[in-house]
């Protein structure tokens, strides 16, 4: 039964049959062949349930933010601003690199998004100030995947969703390894530049002046941040709210940097109707299946005959973070989330861990995928904004702050409050 | 000449296809814009004034509902689908076009049975006169009805869109194939994306 079950679902994901409908006929065909009653009869429901679900509002609202701050036009200043701020480390503007992905992170919860709009700033000053380009477009596709840890992230409500846990809760763990992690790359990037000062290109000079005015500039960013996650945690709004709100105000400040028009809104609501579409087709197709693999009893076969083998939860962990390595390797983000956590999820919380935790973990090994190939959706990102040489150089430089994602990892499997001191504190 | 007409024919219908997704995703929009305004005046409302306007969130599920489903057909021409492409990527373009088929018959079964028992919730819904067990009470049948339309329109498109693959696939016209349903690799997919994220800046500094 297992089996059958896997080889079906490889070979309908190798034809590259979109997942959504790969899960879908994947769910019909196992209850024609394993199931006495008709099970897909409660399709039609299990749609309507699942795309009324007032918490999965927040995907399209998220999405919508994030395109209309995009078009708000505060990338340019919002990156100057953190080049005063950071290049005086060793390693230079790969500081403001990391820096204006994670503020542009708490606004938007897309890593793509974040590489394309940093990464369009920042490439043309690696000749200007002669940095070691591989490092520097690293740390740009790097920085970039900070978009799906910090709140507010699309990832993360459809954890939540998946798993029954409390998507404030994810939000607020998610803080505080998003930060420690942008750290880390800027750690990274200041060790390998002390060992090799070539790299880090030439010194820019910047005064106190000009860093408390350009201060105003990283308001807007931080200004919706504060709405969307503040109003959570002030007991003002449930996320799908603040996800409300969020788009209102980022409508208000694209109106106060006079790119508020219908063309705007028109593109920003095109992209993300379409992406909230195909995400919600593949959780539909995943909500039914995860129902017929319950009601035929696949789920408890296979949870069963997984914990059965008595694998400890430290060997488990190891072995469901090789896992998604190897998967990162061939699937893209978000459906590898949707199709592989109804499973991962029960047997890891069934080994003890904590749900809240996990998601966190899952995040950063999505995050390492991002950025390690074959099928690194940022690399390619960098690679196509810099239109020339080979693809190569931005594997290579991204392969440091994979490494820095691992250090996370352990840090995270060895102190586990790291996720869940700050969601423990404000309850 | 015999074959011309009904590929431009085709053209035809596929543009007028085309035109009305687009403009069926403009609804979706306006209906999410609406959640927003709505869900807004709702949280404000009840923070500061200490009132509840009530049915915000109810509301909204619905527009997601509806607005979910009207994108569809509009995804499906963009060819936004989420495909896996590890070995397609080695295919022949001929077996490409063969699996994009493939591919799009699997999308169509799917979505033909999810239309097919969708209806069955409407249909349950006004035989049983259903409402919402909300303080709205809302008789079911009406989001769930705007709910099946979008349904219904993403099969029509499907079903064009299969018939002019499948001549093009009879015809060996492997390029119309690709243009219609293949799939859009990760480097193209990127290469949007910075695109786009260079079209952002330079407006920016415009």
């Amino acid at each position: 039964m297992i089996s059958t079950a896997i080889s079906l679902l490889l070979v309908l994901i190798g034809l590259s049959i979109p997942v959504g409908a790969a899960l879908g006929v994947l769910g019909l065909l196992l209850d024609s062949l394993y199931s006495m009653l008709p099970l897909s009869r409660a399709m039609g429901e299990m749609a309507w349930g699942t795309n009324n679900e007032f918490l999965l509002v927040a995907i399209p609202l998220f999405i919508l933010l994030g395109e209309i701050l995009l078009r708000a036009g505060f990338a340019d200043r919002m990156y100057s601003a953190m080049s005063l701020w950071l290049s005086w480390l060793p390693g230079g503007l790969m500081h403001a690199n990391i820096g204006a992905s994670t503020l542009f992170s708490a606004t938007s919860g897309s890593s793509v998004a974040t590489a394309a709009t940093v990464g369009t700033v920042a490439l043309p000053q690696i000749k200007r100030y002669g940095y070691h380009e591989p490092l520097f477009l690293g740390s740009i596709a790097a920085g970039g995947t900070l978009g799906i840890l910090i709140p507010p992230s699309i990832n993360l409500v459809i954890y939540g969703v998946l798993t029954n846990t409390s998507v404030p809760k994810l939000y607020l763990a998610g803080i505080i390894p998003g930060l420690m992690m942008a750290l880390l790359f800027m750690l990274t990037i200041i060790v390998i530049c002390i060992l090799k000062p070539s790299w880090g290109g030439k010194k820019i000079h910047a005064n106190w002046v000009q860093r408390i005015t350009c201060l105003a500039d990283l308001l807007p960013p931080f200004g919706i941040f504060l709405l969307v996650v503040g109003s959570i945690y002030a007991g003002l709004a449930t996320p799908t709210e603040a996800a409300a709100l969020g788009v209102l105000g980022s409508l208000v400040l694209a109106a106060w940097t006079r790119k508020l028009s219908w063309r705007m809104i028109r593109d920003a609501i095109e992209s993300s109707m379409k992406a909230s579409a195909m995400i919600m087709l593949i959780v539909i197709g995943a909500s039914f299946l995860n129902f017929v693999m319950s009601a035929t009893g696949l789920t408890t076969v296979l949870t069963n005959s997984i914990t059965g083998l008595g694998v400890s939860p430290m060997l488990m962990l190891f072995i469901i973070i090789v896992f998604y390595l190897i998967l990162g390797c061939f699937m893209e983000t978000l459906s590898m989330m949707i199709t592989t956590i109804p499973i991962v999820a029960p047997i890891m919380i069934a080994l003890g861990f904590d749900p809240v935790w996990l998601g966190i973990v899952i995040i950063i090994l999505v995050e390492a995928a991002l950025i390690t190939p074959p099928v690194g959706l940022n690399l390619f990102v960098v690679q196509s904004l810099r239109k020339h040489g080979s693809m190569t150089a931005v594997i290579n430089g991204a392969l440091p702050f994979v490494l820095a994602m691992f250090v996370m990892l352990a840090l995270l499997a060895w102190i586990p409050s790291l996720a869940l001191w700050l969601p423990s504190v404000v309850e | 000449m015999s074959q011309a007409a009904p590929s431009s024919q085709f053209d035809r219908l596929t543009q007028a296809a085309a035109a009305l997704s687009r403009g069926a995703v403009w609804v979706g929009g306006a209906l999410t814009l609406a959640s927003v305004f709505l869900i807004c005046f709702d949280v404000i409302a009840r923070k500061f004034f200490g009132y509840t306007v009530g049915g915000a969130d109810e509301l909204s599920s619905y527009a997601f509902a509806i607005s979910t489903t009207w994108s569809l057909s509009f995804a499906l021409m963009q060819r936004a689908n989420v495909r896996v492409d590890v070995i397609y990527q080695y295919f022949s373009p001929r077996v490409a076009a063969f699996v994009d088929w493939i591919a799009i018959v699997a999308l169509a079964v799917f979505i033909v049975m999810l239309t097919r028992y969708a209806f069955e919730v409407v249909n349950t819904s006004i035989l049983q006169n259903s409402a919402a067990n909300t303080p709205l009470a809302t008789p079911l049948w009406i989001p769930q009805g705007l709910w099946f339309i979008g349904l219904c329109w993403m099969v029509v498109v499907l079903a064009l869109m299969l018939l002019r693959a499948s001549f093009a696939l009879v015809k060996g016209d492997i390029s119309t194939v690709h243009q219609l349903i293949g799939v859009r690799s990760s480097k193209e997919e990127a290469k949007e994306e910075a695109e786009a994220g260079e079209r952002l800046i330079r407006e920016e500094r415009s």
